[in-house]
């Protein structure tokens, strides 16, 4: 087990390398000399240029930039923003806890509807009700989600008024000081009346957005397992030693058919993340998604930089961890190395 | 027993030739419906996006200054004029959504035949010479496949600036790691065949080796592949395009038009629901179209 472990994590870290260069070589392309962009068009004396360049380090050779870079980097220096002066690292951790909730709580979402729903499918093959889902999950599946968040708001917020457009809570009525960073959580801890119901709303629509896919994917993936498990021999063997069917579906089938499900869930994280830059954005979620987004716009190359070498950071760790809990579930994968 | 009337039918019917193999497909595609109807919607979609200047009314940046924002004509205060109505600068929406078609169509295909291209070369390049090669492509593609899709292509545009041609690059980029561990794995499970061996037993090539030995057998995933990727290709191209980081206006492309229709979402509906609807419909008939591929040339992939 520990040999897998320690394979698996050394395969991360020229992966890790890999990122850091790309991303210095990418903000590198990018038209413009950051110089002139701080300067501004009235440009400034020669002495003063050099004496910036020598600040950002860009008289230095470029191996050497590159080296200070990934010194930084490991350092937990990721840049500074070009428009806030704020460091990049700060930024997003302040950040992420929204994007974190919001992720969260679409995969609870899809966990908590999409798993049932697939094992029922598979219990009742060929029955309306597999069908309605076997298509419902193809749609939901082909979704552009930046529309199903415009048509929801249409639908449920503009036409029904039941949820805010935007937002994570009412900022009007309520304000706390984040503890956990998740807001449903500190609406709760605040004592405010409504401040939880407040936040819940403002969580609906975006978690059903960026639930969708994850969903859809869910309910294909744990219905074709749980097919394929329920004609195993094992399960005829339940059957036949005259357990229950429930038994028989919870102890034995559903067990062993959740084991790839488990993969999935993991595996969607770096498509969560995805989701979320669209999600954010259509509901003015302030994460780390619409930030990204925004520093585009506000040509703030070091903070996108920084974000992106930052999410792509965590999709690896997650994905690594996912790995070994899956060598943990499965004992066939750590033995068969 | 030859006297048994079964054996002897049955060797009456060997005899008849076997259907071929494209009769064999075509049988087991039209088994599933929803693919055939994928097909036909998709034939349709092509059909708009190829002969759009003549199927539609209009031109798709001609604007109607006097008809501004006007609903679909089975809506009141429609005009048969302007069948799904017009956008805010008075363009016709059905003629947009027609040459949107043919944006999403290009990019979609576009995207599936660099990213099969590509693909093919350096999967095959990584299965026949292993080491350092294979290690060098291999650790390239987990390097990609670590960054968020829409994120990773949002870095590419980001750096190469908005336009048609850098959304095909990156939405390219996205989806190459897949193709190239696809063939990859293919021709390495093909390499340790027998018929491989006798292949080269009798003299061939490395490159007829795995152009013309290997490769046609581990076409049928990677068509499968290829069909599903431009469903994927078509909605990533259409985040990025809503996003502003994809074709710059006046180009009618669908995400765009959904992205110019955020403003109106209280006022007018419908201006926000056609684009979606047209990108919904195009990547559900792709992807039908997919699953019926994927049944009928790969059995072994079945959907149970």
């Amino acid at each position: 087990m520990l040999r897998f472990l320690l394979k698996r994590l050394a395969l991360t870290i020229p992966t890790f390398v890999a990122l850091m260069f790309v991303t210095f070589v990418a903000i590198r392309m990018v038209p413009g000399d950051p110089v002139e962009v701080r300067t501004g068009e009235r440009g400034i004396s020669p002495e003063r240029l050099a004496q910036f360049r020598h600040e950002l380090g860009l008289d230095q050779p470029v191996w050497k930039q590159f080296t200070d870079y990934a010194w930084g980097l490991l350092h937990g220096d990721f840049g500074t923003s070009v428009v806030t002066n704020e460091r990049v690292l700060t930024e997003f951790v302040q950040l992420f806890p929204a994007t974190l909730e919001l992720a969260f709580f679409a995969m609870v979402f899809a966990i908590l509807i999409g798993i049932p729903a697939g094992v029922i499918a598979a219990l009742k093959r060929g029955s309306i009700f597999d069908q309605t889902l076997m298509g419902l999950s193809l749609t939901g599946f082909s979704m552009p989600i930046f529309w199903w968040g415009l048509l929801l708001i249409m639908l449920v917020s503009e036409r029904l008024g039941w949820t805010p457009v935007s937002g994570r809570i009412d900022l009007i009525k309520f304000y706390f000081e984040p503890v956990t960073g998740f807001m449903l959580i500190d609406a709760l801890l605040s004592d405010q009346a409504g401040a939880f119901k407040s936040a819940f709303h403002h969580l609906m629509l975006p978690m059903i957005v960026l639930g969708t896919v994850p969903l859809a994917t869910l309910a294909r993936m744990t219905r074709s397992s749980m097919l394929e498990v329920l004609s195993e021999d094992y399960v005829r063997t339940a059957y036949a030693k005259g357990l229950s069917p429930f038994r028989v579906i919870g102890m034995h089938a559903l067990r062993n058919a959740l084991i790839p499900v488990v993969t999935i869930i993991g595996l969607q994280v770096g498509s969560l993340m995805a989701g979320a830059v669209l999600t954010e954005t259509i509901f003015s979620w302030p994460g780390v998604g619409k930030w990204l987004i925004e520093s585009i716009g506000r040509r703030d190359y070091p903070a996108l930089q920084g974000g992106i070498l930052l999410i792509s950071s965590i999709v690896i760790v997650v994905n690594l961890t996912v790995d070994m809990l899956y060598g943990f579930i499965n004992p066939r994968i750590r033995h068969g190395q | 027993m030859a006297s048994d009337p079964q054996v002897q039918a049955g060797a009456v019917e060997a005899v008849q030739a076997p259907p071929s193999p494209l009769a064999a497909f075509w049988a087991s595609f039209c088994e599933n419906r929803g693919a055939v109807m994928g097909l036909a919607l998709l034939s349709l979609i092509i059909f708009v996006a190829v002969f759009a200047e003549w199927v539609s009314p209009y031109s798709p940046v001609e604007q109607f200054r006097d008809f501004t924002k006007l609903p679909p004509v089975w809506v009141e205060g429609g005009n048969w004029h302007y069948l799904l109505g017009t956008d805010a600068l008075g363009r016709d929406t059905l003629t947009r959504l027609i040459f949107g078609a043919r944006v999403s169509l290009f990019i979609g295909l576009t995207v599936m035949v660099v990213s099969v291209i590509l693909g093919v070369a350096l999967g095959l390049a990584a299965a026949a010479l292993g080491g350092i090669v294979d290690v060098m492509i291999m650790r390239v593609m987990d390097l990609i496949l670590s960054v968020p899709g829409l994120v990773l292509a949002i870095l590419i545009v980001a750096v190469m600036g908005p336009s048609l041609t850098n959304t095909i690059v990156a939405v390219t980029a996205v989806f190459l790691p897949r193709y190239v561990r696809l063939v990859r794995a293919s021709a390495l499970s093909e390499l340790g065949r027998d018929y491989v061996t006798s292949a080269r037993v009798a003299g061939a090539g490395p490159l007829r080796l795995m152009v013309l030995t290997v490769l046609p057998n581990c076409l049928a995933p990677l068509i499968v592949q290829a069909a599903l990727g431009v469903s994927e290709a078509i909605l990533e191209a259409a985040a990025l395009g809503f996003l502003g980081l994809g074709a710059q206006p006046p180009v009618a492309e669908w995400g765009a038009m959904l992205a110019d229709s955020r403003e109106f979402i209280r006022s007018n509906p419908w201006i926000v629901t056609l684009p979606g609807l047209a990108i919904l419909v195009t990547v559900i008939s792709i992807n039908l179209f997919g699953d019926g591929l994927r049944d009928a040339l790969d059995p072994k992939l079945k959907r149970s």
